[in-house]
């Protein structure tokens, strides 16, 4: 009796998970249409301003912006981490948190100070517990991160790099290449070197040699766009962030309804099975016992 | 046996059922319960020759007997002589380096047992007063078991586990760790397993050595065996038998015993085979409904006194896996230390398979044991604890949802379990790997240094069949140079 009872106990503990599982997946499957839908919206802007600031870095030739020059000094540097507040999505969390630690000690290596910044509950309690100093985090970009709000950290960044109070910005997430592609990757977003020369391969053959005329002048153009294009990429990780994301979840939520289907299935054999054989047992009982009697 | 010589009192087969039969003796001189009663008759080619033992008394002068030996070849009407006193077996110095059955008789092809003194193999248990109160700690050199089910000297373990599961194995090592180790006589009852084993055993013993003496260990022990083959009769009393002899050594000569038993539940699953052919009426999943009574008054013999102490080992066979199952459910309460196997240890190829959760140890307790080993054992097991209640979520959300605590736990937690295996002296010979006994002190020290993550750095694998944590660094150092030539 007591296993029938154990087994019929744990069988509906795990129909309770799978129920949850099951509605994670149905609403991170809405919410990962409406992500996407924005991510990609972004992503043809995105290409096409970092493009235009990769062609015009190499068509500008005396026109000097902070953003676009690599820098001597290696003072401090700045590491963002994009993470998820919420749990249940698989290796999603890790796999940034892997990618961003091991640049981490990149920077280590290299800069003097390293500042690192952390957006996301699960990202934070992770570092925290490792013991890492958290120099600011954010809890509040969920699966629709406002532009507005990213905006006015990208423009931080960009005022103290200007400044010179840092001297590289990175950023660890998850990379957004396509349903069935997401990859946890390390970028540096200023100096923007290194954003336009994986463009530039790109675009060479693309588009070819483009040519500029600046109007008023080639400084107050790049002045204009360089920012902008840095503020728009550093959305678009974002938004990548929050695809990837409720990717992630999807999937690693279908995976668990499935798991927990399969075990509620073996479970309820066995119980099936544990209580069949009790019933029988009992029944042997009563029977032998009144044959003894005869 | 005692043989009667005066008046024999001679009754006569009227019914035979299966391994029972009733015989009808004289009105005045019905044979008490328990009295042996000897069939011996010449059929030609064919010799009978039984022993049986009363058990019921009907009416019309007859007597329901328990045929302690094969029935076949039995006729009705056949004469049965009852010899006056229960089954005597002997005892003493004598007994020790042979192996006997049910009824004291050699049968090791050794020649005849010269014994000074037979005693009945029904006895009471030792008064209360007599009992000795023990709670030192017996160390095996079982990391698992020194751990989590301290065994009790002078007191009684059982080995509970389904079929496969290793039991006879833990038996034979104890015997090759203990019995090496110990001066005094051994018994060993083998009811109802394999006879296999008894004669591996008896070869194994024959050649291993007590300490440096360079006497055999078979010289010290004395070895009584009903084995499978044997009718249920022989299964039923045969424990009995060799309890005799055990007690012989406590009481007359004051000495420190060891009892092994492989496998007490076949004890009880003969009583049940006799149960219903005796007219009981079955009980709870078809015992015997005797079963608590019998189970008692077997494990209360098996005690230690003001005389001297008999530390046991029982086997306990679990059927089905199931441990509410009535006969090991009534062992279980007799014993001191209970190690539990399981069988999804043992299919992880973890040996020996004590589950660390479900096994205990009535010293288990600092007051006995000292805080240090209370604690680290608490530790270990609820780090197991923690790990198997997580093991559902893994299972369905897999480690990475698991919080950074949570995670670590798991980390150690499969390391311990791992590290609760240990090579056996008795496995050497199948496995390759020598045998390791590591001290109770090094057991605590290791375990203790798992748990606070000195080791984590180690993989799993390192931590199988290994003595001491150091030898599972060793290990991993192997495995890692082993996987550079590759």
């Amino acid at each position: 009796m007591a296993k029938a009872r154990a087994l019929d106990k744990r069988r509906k503990s795990i129909k309770n998970i799978r129920k949850i599982t099951r509605t994670m997946e149905l609403v991170s499957t809405a919410q990962f249409r409406r992500a996407m839908e924005r991510a990609i919206a972004a992503k043809s802007y995105t290409d096409r301003i970092v493009r235009l600031v990769a062609d015009l870095a190499r068509a500008g030739l005396n026109a000097e912006h902070p953003l676009l020059a690599p820098r001597e000094s290696k003072k401090r540097a700045a590491l963002l981490i994009l993470t998820a507040n919420r749990g249940l999505c698989g290796g999603y969390n890790s796999g940034v948190l892997r990618s961003g630690l091991a640049r981490l000690e990149e920077l280590r290596r290299e800069y003097d100070e390293v500042e690192l910044v952390v957006s996301g509950k699960r990202g934070v309690s992770f570092l925290k517990y490792r013991h890492y100093e958290i120099a600011r985090s954010f809890t509040q970009f969920d699966d629709k991160p406002a532009y507005d709000e990213v905006v006015a950290i990208a423009n931080e960044f960009l005022t103290r790099f200007r400044s010179g109070d840092l001297d590289r910005i990175d950023v660890a997430y998850s990379k957004f290449t396509s349903l069935s592609k997401q990859s946890p990757v390390a970028e540096t977003l200023a100096p923007l070197t290194s954003m336009t020369t994986e463009i530039e391969s790109q675009s060479a053959e693309a588009s070819g040699e483009v040519e500029y005329e600046f109007l008023p002048s080639p400084q107050s153009i790049l002045e204009e766009v360089v920012p902008s294009a840095f503020k728009v990429k550093f959305f678009k990780c974002f938004l990548d962030a929050a695809v990837s994301e409720q990717i992630a979840r999807m999937m690693a939520m279908k995976a668990a309804t499935d798991a927990a289907d399969e075990m509620i299935s073996t479970l309820t054999t066995t119980y099936n099975r544990a209580r069949q054989s009790q019933i029988t047992n009992e029944i042997i009982e009563v029977i032998s016992g009144a044959s003894a009697l005869q | 046996m005692n043989d009667n010589n005066t008046k024999q009192n001679v009754g006569r087969i009227t019914q035979v059922i299966g391994s029972t039969f009733d015989a009808e003796f004289p009105k005045d001189a019905l044979p008490p319960i328990y009295n042996a009663v000897k069939i011996e008759r010449d059929l030609g080619e064919i010799k009978i020759r039984l022993v049986g033992e009363v058990q019921q008394h009907l009416t019309g002068g007859r007597v329901r007997c328990v045929a302690l030996g094969s029935a076949d070849g039995l006729i009705r009407g056949m004469e049965c002589v009852d010899t006056g006193a229960p089954v005597s077996v002997p005892v003493g110095q004598k007994t020790l380096g042979r192996v006997f059955n049910l009824l004291g008789e050699p049968i090791d092809n050794q020649g005849p047992v010269e014994a000074e003194e037979y005693r009945p193999i029904h006895r009471d248990p030792p008064k209360v007063a007599d009992l000795a109160t023990t709670s030192a700690v017996f160390e095996t050199g079982i990391k698992v078991i020194d751990l989590l089910t301290p065994f009790v000297r002078g007191g009684k373990a059982g080995l509970f586990g389904g079929a496969g599961l290793g039991k006879t194995v833990i038996i034979q090592e104890l015997i090759a760790r203990i019995a090496s180790a110990h001066g005094g006589a051994s018994v060993f009852a083998g009811v109802g397993e394999r006879t296999r084993e008894g004669n591996d055993l008896w070869r194994e013993m024959k050649e291993a050595k007590i300490g440096d003496t360079g006497r055999s260990v078979l010289d010290q022990t004395t070895m009584v065996f009903g084995q499978m083959n044997e009718p249920p009769g022989a299964r039923l009393r045969v424990a009995l038998s060799a309890l005799t002899m055990a007690e012989y050594f406590r009481d007359n000569l004051g000495s420190d015993v060891l009892l092994f038993v492989d496998n007490i539940f076949r004890f009880s699953q003969a009583g049940s085979e006799v149960s219903a052919l005796l007219g009981r009426m079955p009980s709870a999943v078809g015992y015997q409904p005797t079963l608590a009574s019998e189970m008692g008054a077997l494990q209360e013999r098996i005690a230690s006194t003001k005389h001297g102490a008999i530390t046991s080992v029982q086997a306990v066979y679990v059927p089905a896996d199931d441990p509410t199952d009535p006969a090991p459910a009534t062992a279980f309460g007799q014993l001191d230390a209970f190690v539990y196997l399981e069988r999804s240890i043992s299919e992880k190829g973890i040996y020996p398979a004590v589950d660390p959760l479900a096994s205990s140890s009535r010293v288990l307790d600092p007051q006995y044991v000292g805080a240090e080993h209370y604690e680290c054992a608490r530790r270990v097991q609820s780090m197991l604890q923690k790990y198997r209640e997580l093991q559902d979520i893994i299972a369905i959300l897999g480690v990475d949802e698991l919080g950074e605590e949570d995670k670590l736990v798991v980390h150690r937690a499969r390391r311990i379990e791992r590290f609760l295996s240990q090579p056996f002296l008795v496995a050497e010979v199948f496995t390759g790997k020598k045998g390791e006994i590591t001290p109770l002190k090094d057991t605590i020290r290791s375990f203790n240094e798992i748990c606070d993550g000195k080791w984590d750095h180690l993989p799993e694998q390192a931590f199988m069949y290994v003595g001491s944590v150091e030898q599972a660094a060793e290990q991993a150092e192997r495995m890692a140079s082993e996987a550079r030539k590759k």
